[in-house]
């Protein structure tokens, strides 16, 4: 069942244009990233920094491509999808404990969780340098699975919680009346109807690891151990940069996560018609 | 090792909010709810990847090391010299304003995103999809566009021939604070209208339906009804994003580095630049330990004064 | 129900327990990233990307093939990634065997803190091949601690001279009062932005002020400054050196927008370039750049270049040049003695030999060895390739940029001032008190 029902009276106008114009506002740069990846090197400056390209070009792209590209492509696609899939399992879990059990103990972890949101990446990252240097982990793709689990298990785990405290109580009790267990439960009755939070956080997440810099750039140093935003330096030059080319890997880089979102976006939408509205 | 179960709803004890006795949260006689063992190693990665380090930077908050040697412990002396050094005041200061300067900003234009974006317009599923699009791109990719574009002798200004758009956008104090909410804020709504369409989607229709049984018009149904049902979002959202501004660090490093003069050199910025450029481990370890208090600091009051951690849902009786 | 949960879960942590050590059997981080038997015998880098990177990178491939018993992994890594990563790594011990500096105030810290080899006698042969006046910039107390790796870069004077040429300026400026006047005669042109300057990157108004300063009161200014006597930063030369720049700021000599101009992206090369600029102070390097963004330019001859101005009664010689003599390697002090004698080994043999030097020519850039000149003829970029050369081994004096002689601290201070002075928002004396403050 529908729950929001657009009013049929007067077209929302007002609201429209504004979000025409906000469409504006967000696309132009997009615009931007995408022409300039097709522009040649030597008409940068010359030309309009909008204009689509007289002579558009995939030098960029088969640059990017010859640099390497497929195997930060497969390096990072394993640190998302891992990183991902455990953080959004563990999260879940914890996020069920907490809303659902309301002990002391639970009230204390969803605090302490809450400490976590606020560490600031770069001032952790030397303590984490050393711990993964101690743990042997040093270089390889592990050191950046495990910090960016830690990482995103408190917000998460607030998302979660937040979407996951609506659930009607009822439907856990009709529930246990019927001899559910709490495991039971969470697989056939939460899941399923916070299928839109996890699709939400899984995709956050995996943003986050996706682009992620810092982790990659401190705890490994083989090329072959990269991930895709450190491929940016292959045209990072010490002095000059190559800018058709640095936007060509951006664009690549952005495309998987955008067929991601576009595809989970389905679940979502049928996500909510098994919703719970009355 | 399971709570004590309590007899009787957690209903009785805690009245004077609204939503009361029937979410998730209130579990009914004699049921204890799930083992808290299954939140183990959640805390388990995040203790040790987390907690651990963050230990470790407050030890660190009370050494001198430059990053070759081996640290000296040297007691308090760190925290005055950073704490009263001007340019970390100031950089409180900036953080404080662009995180409140982005909650004025991106909450607001976020609500209403999404709660566009919930309802049934054509072209939704396309819409949605480009209105994303900001999230998806790394800081530096962000970073080098609009370095680009606001560049005042090839972008945007050349582009559409607006010479006021020539400004010295980057370059004078007054001008790049502007410029950088522009910036931030274009990155982050998309996260946070994704937040509040999913919240708006939940609210039941029948609640609608009797509203507009009342007569009740668009924006007053807006206020009496949406905003109401999504609170618990919102704060969620709001804490997000005060959280988020707090540690903010990638797009501003890229786009300023903390520039002109030190005009955005926000905590995180200085954290950074004391520790990796001026080689002041422990002064950097200090600016550390103060975000993270702060933070911990607003999300603790958000969430206790605004009842955000009872776990009673907001839907009673519908 | 809670005892088969609690089993499962305890169940689960081992299993990641025993998986994790599993893993942990691999890698510990020190030397290349390559088999085990490299990390005994050969040797590990880390160089910066750009630049000279092509030629290193066939440096060391050829290296590996005619020594497969002592392989060189070398890594590439951008400029302000490198910088967050080597500290970190030096400190821990897990630097590379050859270590990329600027040399300077970083390489100062190595050496007290023995994170480097000494060199002296072990690259005797190398540094017969070099310019002094560079390997004397990597070396600290007297000793060799790092040899140079690439190429001069000086900082220089380019024009656009056709853009001159239209504001009936026939040739460069050659003094500073000349300049004055040339950047009254562009304005009165319609050149809004007479001079290019990347003020966002703050390090290319370090090079007006190093050369400021050099040319009014010579040398002895900085190298107090270096010695640690703070009291020179109120010495009137600085203080003239610092009103000369507001000066040219309140001339409208850089236009009103060098606050947003971004130096990595060429921004400044491309003012030159498009015509809307007449002068650019920068690095030999930004010749590159000339040739990849805007070749035509180049070729047609409207690219012009030259020393800074002199200033009339100044004590410093027109020979003086700044900028990074080149990039140096240093030898880890962590790396196993086998590692060092491969490296050491490679830098004696393979560095500055005969492709080494012609493909650094091949890009445009200006080898560091004492017998490069016969080198350039024939090559595109002859002139200007001689003309660098020169300049670097006629110099009396080439300081390498004070950012980097600095120590950290300093720098960061001394940017973040320059910066606020060329914005007006300092004053000469302001600035001398601020460094004097700096610990």
């Amino acid at each position: 069942m529908a729950v929001l029902t657009r009013r049929r009276e007067t077209p929302n106008v007002l609201g429209g244009l504004l979000g025409w114009v906000y469409l504006a506002i967000t696309i132009v740069p997009i615009y931007y990233i995408v022409v300039t990846s097709l522009r040649p090197r030597e008409t940068y400056y010359t030309s309009n920094p909008l204009s689509w390209p007289s002579a558009p070009t995939l030098e960029a792209y088969r640059q990017v491509l010859a640099a390497d590209f497929a195997r930060y492509f497969l390096n990072s696609v394993i640190v998302t999808a891992v990183s991902v899939a455990v953080v959004v399992f563990l999260s879940l879990l914890a996020a069920y404990v907490i809303v659902r059990n309301r002990s002391k103990l639970t009230r204390r972890m969803f605090d302490l969780l809450l400490l976590g949101i606020a560490i600031p990446l770069q001032g952790v990252i030397i303590p984490v340098y050393y711990l993964i240097v101690e743990v042997g982990l040093y270089d390889t793709l592990w050191a950046i699975i495990l910090p960016s689990i830690g990482f995103a298990i408190p917000i998460t785990v607030l998302i979660l919680v937040n979407f996951l405290r609506d659930v009607p109580g009822e439907l856990f009790e009709s529930m246990r009346l019927d001899g559910a267990t709490d495991w039971r439960m969470l697989w056939t009755l939460v899941v399923p109807l916070s299928r839109p939070a996890i699709v939400t956080v899984a995709v956050y997440d995996a943003l986050n690891v996706w682009n992620g810099f810092l982790f990659p750039l401190i705890l490994t140093q083989s090329s072959s151990m990269r991930t895709l935003p450190l491929s940016l330096w292959s045209f990072q030059g010490a002095f000059t940069v190559n800018v058709p080319a640095i936007l060509a890997a951006v664009v690549l880089s952005v495309l998987p996560i955008l067929a991601a979102y576009a595809v989970g976006r389905r679940q979502l939408v049928s996500g909510l018609t098994a919703g719970f509205g009355k | 090792m399971t709570a004590t179960p309590r007899v009787g709803a957690a209903a009785p004890a805690r009245r004077g909010q609204r939503s009361v006795g029937t979410g998730a949260g209130s579990r009914g006689a004699g049921s204890p709810g799930p083992s808290a063992w299954l939140a183990a190693p959640a805390l388990v990665f995040f203790g040790l990847f987390a907690i651990v380090p963050l230990l470790g930077v407050v030890a660190l908050s009370f050494t001198q090391w430059d990053g070759l040697g081996t640290p000296t412990f040297v007691g308090f002396d760190n925290w005055p010299r950073v704490l009263g050094d001007p340019v970390t005041q100031n950089g409180l200061k900036l953080t404080i304003l662009l995180t409140v300067a982005t909650l004025v900003i991106q909450g607001p234009i976020a609500l209403l995103l999404g709660v566009f974006m919930a309802g049934r317009q054509r072209y939704r599923e396309l819409l949605s999809i480009l209105y994303f699009l900001p999230l998806l791109f790394s800081a530096a990719a962000v970073g080098i566009t609009f370095k680009a574009l606001l560049d005042p002798n090839f972008g945007l200004g050349q582009a559409f021939g607006w010479d006021w758009l020539n400004q010295d956008w980057l370059g004078r104090p007054e001008l790049v604070i502007p410029a950088l909410l522009f910036v931030i804020n274009w990155c982050f709504v998309p996260f946070h209208s994704l937040l509040y369409q999913g919240a708006a989607r939940q609210i039941p229709a029948s609640l609608y339906e009797a509203a507009r049984i009342d007569g009740a018009g668009r924006v007053r149904t807006f206020f009496s009804i949406t905003l109401p049902q999504m609170r618990s979002t919102i704060i969620t959202s709001a804490t997000l994003q005060i959280v988020g501004s707090l540690t903010y660090f990638d797009l501003i490093f890229v786009m300023t580095n903390g520039g002109p003069g030190n005009a955005t050199r926000v905590l995180p910025l200085d954290m950074y630049l004391r520790g990796f450029r001026s080689y002041d481990m422990g002064g950097a370890s200090v600016v550390g330990v103060v975000i993270v208090a702060l933070g911990l600091l607003v999300s603790f009051l958000l969430n206790r004064l605004t009842g955000n951690t009872r776990m009673e849902s907001q839907m009673e009786g519908v | 129900m809670a005892g088969l949960t609690r089993r499962a879960v305890i169940a689960a942590s081992v299993a990641a327990a025993l998986s994790l050590a599993a893993c942990g059997g691999g890698k510990q981080p020190s030397g290349p990233g390559g088999g085990a038997s490299a990390a005994k015998t050969g040797f590990s880098a880390w160089a910066l990307t750009g630049g000279a990177e092509t030629t290193m990178k066939n440096s060391f491939a050829t290296w590996t093939k005619e020594n497969s018993s002592a392989p060189a992994s070398v890594e590439f890594i951008a400029n302000d990634a490198y910088k967050e990563k080597i500290r970190t790594a030096v400190g821990s011990g897990n630097a590379p065997t050859l270590i990329w500096s600027w040399a300077g105030g970083s390489l100062q810290d190595y050496v007290k803190n023995k994170n480097v080899v000494d060199l002296t006698d072990s690259t005797k042969e190398l540094q017969s091949r070099l310019v002094p006046s560079i390997l004397d910039t990597g070396k600290v107390d007297g000793k060799v601690y790092a040899v140079p790796n690439n190429n001069a870069q000086p900082v220089l004077m380019y024009y656009n001279l056709d853009v001159l040429k239209k504001a009936g300026i026939s040739t460069p400026p050659k003094t500073y009062a000349e300049l004055l006047d040339a950047v009254s005669k562009l304005k009165a042109a319609g050149v809004d932005t007479p001079i290019s300057l990347a003020g966002q990157s703050l390090w290319p108004e370090l090079m007006w002020i190093e050369y400021l300063l050099d040319r009014q009161a010579g040398t002895e200014v900085f190298d107090r400054i270096l010695k640690g006597d703070k009291s020179a930063w109120s010495d009137p030369g600085m203080l003239e050196a610092m009103g000369k720049v507001q000066e040219l700021v309140k001339a409208g000599a850089f236009g009103d927008k060098f606050g947003s101009v971004v130096a990595d992206s060429n921004a400044d090369a491309a003012l030159l370039h498009t015509g809307k600029s007449a002068m650019l102070l920068q690095g030999a390097w930004v010749y590159g750049t000339f040739l990849t963004d805007a070749p035509d330019f180049v070729k047609s001859g409207k690219l012009g270049w030259g020393p800074f101005p002199t200033i009339e009664g100044g004590k410093g010689d027109p020979s003086n040049v700044y900028g990074n003599p080149a990039n140096f390697w240093s030898v880890s002090a962590a790396a196993s003695p086998e590692q060092q004698k491969a490296a050491i080994d490679y830098l004696n043999k393979a560095m500055f030999n005969e492709s080494y030097v012609t493909d650094l020519v091949k890009d445009g850039m200006v080898p560091v060895t004492n017998d490069a000149a016969p080198k350039f003829k024939g090559s595109d970029q002859e002139k200007f390739l001689t003309y660098a050369y020169d300049m670097t081994a006629n110099a009396k004096n080439f300081q390498l940029s004070w950012d980097q002689s600095l120590s950290a601290a300093q720098s960061q201070a001394l940017l973040n001032n320059l910066g606020q002075l060329f914005l007006g928002r300092q004053t000469p004396e302001g600035y001398a008190k601020a460094m004097q403050a700096v610990q």
